[in-house]
């Protein structure tokens, strides 16, 4: 872990941005055509942007990529009639809408998702948590499932290192490509239910089971503006549910 | 007094054919520096594990016999009795509490854990990082450390909670000469505390002075005990697998009869007759 920029995600209080991406998540299951969708979506990639983890929306095209394609031919191709001509190819009108839809709900979910992670500090986390008096079970359970992503990345990484030094080629054809699979990923599951107990072990070693109260060391000041932020996300979210369930 | 105390402990590890402890008893007393040794197997870490309390309550298994880890079981109680026994284990990376931004929260882990007061946490979180040699490291990443300077920040993370009752195993695998050196005069000063220090490892030649009592296992149980100047110059040592210093190894290749010397400076001295 290193020291992150401040940006304005990172200097929020930290339930600011868990709640901020909970809601967004909530509202795009709500969202229920591409234009409500789209919005949501932009409106996120606009967050993203102001609180200076605009490079989030970036990455989550990574995965989203592969995602709105098989979308767009799921739903647009493979779609039911009537259909549209779309620059000489004819899709379904129905099924472009649904996949508008669901690409830009997902694309809200994966940017919401990817920023949190992007300016998350546990640390922070845990002392605002420890403020409010929540039990440490419950925050550490937070901030594991929050940092479990980031450290199967690098765990991944370590291995892939570690398998090319031992003379994996990655490089060649699909089904060198797929041979290679097994030897990254069998030490990647074992060592990520190894690392559930090393955990356990560790956090037994360092007085973390049983926690009653534990000391808050920097308890991050809850502003005005983040309450605001937070009680607009929640009215937000309850609204669209209401506009769906009603609708 | 004894702080630690076991009295005919067995203990084997879930689908183990054979227990890792038999029928092992032994104690460290307050103000001792007790060190374990042994070869590959013997026990050492296992018992370390059993003292407490992590064997059998996390690691799973069965004991018997009788466990006092400062008047109590460790197996019923909470994990470190609130921080009165520290455990020190030998991958240091293994025991980040994995939520720390920077060393000074790392070594505050565990006061804060306990609910000290703030204040408290800083000025013993500064004490022991100073301690330890590793003050400058305050506000660096844990995942950016090398391995000796996690190590001495995971035993500054035990010794911010000056506890009572110190268990290490193998604490210098990462560590440098003075490193080592550091770690022995801090546990010296520890058990001048009046904590008892026990201590598995094979680093004979850093320990041998540090130490007060050498306890050498076999299959599961101490087999020789005594002082660590006149087990390591003898036979018996050798007998039950383990390994002496680097010049008493030199002198029994050699052909030197017991007992050895054990340093160079004895070497020189003995073999200059």
């Amino acid at each position: 872990m290193t020291a992150r920029p401040a940006t304005l995600a990172s200097r929020a209080h930290p339930f600011t941005p868990l709640v901020l991406t909970l809601c967004i998540a909530i509202t795009a299951l709500a969202a229920a055509g591409p234009l409500e969708a789209g919005v949501l979506y932009a409106v996120t990639v606009a967050l993203a942007v102001i609180s200076g983890v605009g490079r989030a929306a970036l990455r989550a095209l990574v995965p989203l990529a592969p995602l709105w394609f098989f979308l767009f031919l799921l739903h647009g191709v493979m779609g039911e009639s009537p259909r549209i001509d779309v620059a000489g190819l004819a899709l379904s009108e129905a099924g472009i809408s649904l996949a508008l839809a669901q690409a830009a709900r997902l694309g809200a979910i994966a940017t919401a998702s990817l920023a949190l992670s992007a300016s998350f500090s546990p640390a922070r986390f845990i002392d605002a948590a420890a403020e409010r008096r929540w039990s440490f079970a419950a925050s550490y359970l937070v901030v594991a499932t929050l940092l479990a992503l980031p450290r199967f990345r690098a765990r991944a990484a370590a291995i892939l290192d570690a398998q090319r030094s031992r003379g994996l080629r990655l490089r060649g054809g699909p089904l060198h490509r797929l041979r290679a699979i097994r030897p990254v990923t069998f030490p990647l599951l074992l060592g990520a239910l190894a690392e559930v107990d090393e955990r356990g072990f560790a956090l037994e070693t360092r007085c973390a089971a049983g926690v009653t109260a534990r000391t808050p060391l920097a308890p991050p000041v809850d502003r005005p503006a983040d309450r605001v932020v937070r009680w607009l996300a929640i009215g937000g979210a309850v609204c669209a549910m209401a506009w769906r369930v009603a609708g | 007094m004894s702080a630690l105390l076991m009295e005919g402990v067995t203990f084997t590890y879930p689908g183990a054919g054979a227990p890792a402890l038999r029928d092992c008893s032994f104690s460290a007393a307050n103000g001792e520096v007790t060190w374990l040794t042994g070869a590959l197997g013997a026990g050492t870490s296992t018992a370390l594990l059993v003292a407490a309390g992590l064997a059998p309550r996390h690691t799973g298994g069965e004991r018997s016999g009788q466990v006092r880890a400062l008047g109590t079981d460790p197996a019923e109680g909470a994990a470190g009795l609130g921080g009165r026994v520290a455990l020190v284990l030998s991958s240091p990376g293994a025991q980040l509490s994995g939520i720390a931004e920077t060393v000074a929260q790392e070594v505050a882990f565990a006061p804060a854990n306990l609910g000290w007061p703030a204040t408290r946490i800083h000025a013993a979180v500064s004490h022991a990082l100073d301690r330890m040699g590793v003050a400058h490291l305050a506000p660096r990443g844990p995942a950016t450390l090398s391995g000796g300077e996690l190590q001495r920040v995971v035993i500054a993370s035990m010794l911010v909670l000056e506890p009572d009752l110190w268990l290490l195993d193998e604490p210098t695998s990462a560590l440098d000469t003075t490193g080592r050196s550091l770690l022995h005069a801090l546990l010296r000063s520890e058990a001048a505390r009046g904590a008892a220090v026990v201590i598995a490892s094979e680093d004979a030649d850093g320990l041998h002075p540090a130490a007060d009592r050498v306890l050498v296992f076999r299959q599961g149980r101490p087999v020789v005990e005594g002082a660590p100047d006149e087990v390591l110059r003898g036979d018996a040592i050798w007998a039950a697998g383990a390994g002496s210093t680097t010049v008493a190894a030199l002198g029994r290749a050699s052909g030197v009869a017991s007992p050895r010397p054990l340093t160079v400076s004895e070497g020189v001295r003995r073999w200059a007759r």
